[in-house]
């Protein structure tokens, strides 16, 4: 298996594979860097626009973009306060008050640094764990399959954290989109209303830009916020001159670790790993009086660990069809566009493009500190001056732009604002998106299994309990569900015995 | 206290449960009519839609019950409005006019709309998009754009 790694290696360097991963990372900056945008908006954005490109350059497009937003949202938090993406919360501790005395140059290189160093230990997580955990799902049957997929629902609902209820609607939603269009095993219309655009059944990326692209554009135009920033001020060096002063060996480690982790739980997410690494590098310091007020290892903490769990969300989401995180699902949505579905036959049949997708996310956070450097930084910086409401307007033409071209309809540029619509109330209402995307994904993925096994078994719904794996899937479904209620029952049982 | 029965059926998650319930209890009658085995996770993702909007429900009018406010959706509503229309308005004059005028007008109008006043950089962002979009998809790549259904015969 790891053969087909290297031998994946030579497309890569291919000037049109490696040209997107360049693009995607000064993209991806350029979208982080912008209070309101981020990575999953950017790629839902993206997605629609690569249907003519070859898989590994829209991969490294998406695998650029990533990475480059991730350290992009610590330009406007160490500059002003303001996470570029929810990731970047932890970077303000200590980032923006090394702004404020002068060093907001030095915090940029600190957090470029961390973050590159923080994605490359996550695409090797990504290179050497994916491979194995893909052969083990080999083993899984019609049943196996559907658990996985109820598992995989369950997580991320119950993992996300917020009301589980919220989560379960969002769900359920995302299931029902998921089987609009034709049955695929007995061919009958299901909620079409005689439109043939609904055959087909609904394409994900009509749900992602509306779900995604749509509310953020909105909120844009919603908060006239005035993001402007004199960049001279930045007090930068070049980045060569910086970088000996910067040994924060044991935090990027340890924030590594942090980030790959949270990376691979369904449902955790960047700013979990970023507040996780903040807090265990400030509890391990000889001087943690002095974080918060403008210490760079604080920044190196919470940048480390938010661009450590971009490729590991990968993880599950490559092998199980389960993704990590919000960008994560996204991506799926992308590789489901190419044909690419995730599982053991992905590594099996697109070998080259698999493991190509993973280089590129391995020079995708090298090119963050070459494209990030001392010169760049200042440009990025600048970006911040630009007029948001302009912005929201040109982001609404690639909306449409996007949709309009996946079939040449209108149609779906009306389903994708209804979607929007429906997208806005939920993130105002704090309904949790990735369960959504995840239920359209798995949601046939889950019913054609279930329908193959209740087959096999003669329609006895006990062939779905009959084996070990599955009986494990149920068990993990079940403390998955159960565990948080559990892990609060007993905190506030020692809470109350305190 | 006297309108607080009357208000807290205009909670936001009270009207969003109460929408879900009325959608789904809709969409289950076209589910009715599917043969049992296409109709089984359908059936079931509307059935649970329902439940689970009930138990908002009863949860929102609960938090009601003890005086909890119920946060605003938006700070400015009329600029929501507003955006949502001329995207809604955008889609239309696209389908209707055709997507260069359409879209030619509506990044200033926007833009403006919402803020940004500068005429020349308005007209320099308006030939940008537009000449970009034209070289790229139209000339580059042969995408057709509609053309507006007005024109058409």
């Amino acid at each position: 298996m790891y053969a087909d790694l290297l031998h994946a290696l030579p497309n890569v360097f291919a000037f049109a594979n490696f040209a997107a991963v360049i693009i995607g990372v000064i993209a991806g900056i350029v979208v982080g860097a912008m209070p309101g945008l981020s990575a999953t908006m950017a790629i839902s954005v993206l997605v629609p626009f690569t249907f003519g490109l070859e898989p590994l350059v829209a991969l490294g497009l998406m695998a650029g973009i990533y990475n480059g937003a991730m350290y992009g949202g610590a330009i406007p938090a160490v500059l002003l306060r303001i996470p570029g993406t929810p990731a970047a919360v932890a970077t303000t501790f200590d980032g923006y008050p090394m702004a404020q005395k002068g060093k907001g140059g030095l915090a940029l290189q600190v957090a470029v640094v961390s973050s590159s160093l923080g994605g490359i230990a996550s695409a090797f997580a990504l290179m050497l764990l994916a491979p194995p955990l893909s052969k083990v799902t080999l083993l899984f049957g019609p049943s196996e399959v559907f658990w996985v997929a109820v598992f995989g629902l369950a997580s991320i609902i119950f993992l996300l954290g917020g009301n589980p209820v919220k989560g379960l609607i969002s769900a359920c939603f995302g299931v029902f989109v998921s089987v609009v269009g034709s049955d695929p095993i007995y061919g009958n219309d299901r909620f079409t209303f005689g439109q043939l655009e609904m055959l087909d059944g609904i394409h994900i990326v009509i749900l992602l830009v509306g779900l995604y692209a749509l509310p953020p554009v909105i909120d844009l135009l919603e908060t006239p916020l005035k993001t402007g920033v004199n960049s001279s001020n930045l007090g930068t060096e070049p980045i060569w001159k910086a970088l000996p002063r910067m040994k924060y060996w044991k935090t990027w480690i340890r924030g590594s670790l942090i980030g790959i982790w949270i990376g691979i739980l369904p449902g955790a997410g960047g700013s979990m790993a970023a507040f996780m690494s903040y807090n265990e590098a400030r509890r391990s310091s000889k001087t943690p009086d002095t974080w918060g007020e403008g210490e760079p290892e604080g920044v190196a903490a919470a940048e480390v660990a938010n661009n450590a769990d971009t490729a590991s969300a990968l993880i599950p989401a490559l092998t199980l069809g389960i993704p990590g995180t919000a960008v994560a699902a996204v991506m799926l949505g992308g590789l489901l566009v190419h044909g690419l579905q995730p599982g053991p036959m992905l590594f099996r049949e697109n070998p080259d493009v698999v493991f190509g997708f993973m280089w590129q996310f391995l020079f995708g956070a090298i090119l963050l500190v070459l494209l990030g450097g001392s010169l760049a930084t200042n440009s990025f910086a600048r970006l911040l001056n630009l007029p948001r409401p302009l912005l929201g307007s040109v982001i609404i033409v690639l909306m449409l732009i996007g949709v309009y071209s996946i079939h040449g309809r209108m149609f779906d540029v009306y389903l994708m604002l209804g979607f929007g619509a429906i997208g806005w109330v939920m993130d105002k209402l704090k309904f949790p998106l990735p369960p959504v995307v995840l239920g359209l994904i798995l949601g046939g993925f889950a019913e054609e299994n279930l329908r193959l096994a209740l087959r096999i078994g003669r329609g006895d719904p006990a062939v779905l309990f009959q084996n070990t794996t599955s009986l494990i899937l149920v068990a993990l479904t079940i403390a998955v569900i159960v565990g948080p209620s559990l892990k609060k029952r007993f905190l506030d049982g020692r809470k109350t015995a305190e | 206290m006297t309108d607080r029965p009357k208000n807290r059926l205009l909670r936001p998650e009270t009207l969003t449960a109460l929408g879900i319930v009325a959608v789904a209890a809709g969409f289950l009658i076209p589910t009715s009519e599917l043969p049992p085995i296409s109709a089984l996770l359908p059936a079931a993702m509307l059935i649970g839609l329902i439940a689970l909007s009930v138990a908002l429900l009863v949860m929102d009018q609960r938090k009601a019950a003890k005086g909890d406010a119920a946060a605003p959706m938006t700070q400015s509503p009329k600029r929501v409005l507003g955006a949502f229309g001329l995207i809604l308005g955008y889609a239309l004059a696209t389908d209707f006019i055709g997507f260069y005028v359409s879209t030619a007008v509506t990044i200033p109008l926007v833009a403006f709309a919402f803020g940004y006043r500068n005429p020349l950089g308005l007209l320099i962002a308006t030939v940008i998009v537009v000449g970009t979009i034209w070289a790229i998809f139209d000339f580059g790549m042969s995408q057709d754009f509609p053309t507006g259904r007005l024109w058409k015969d």
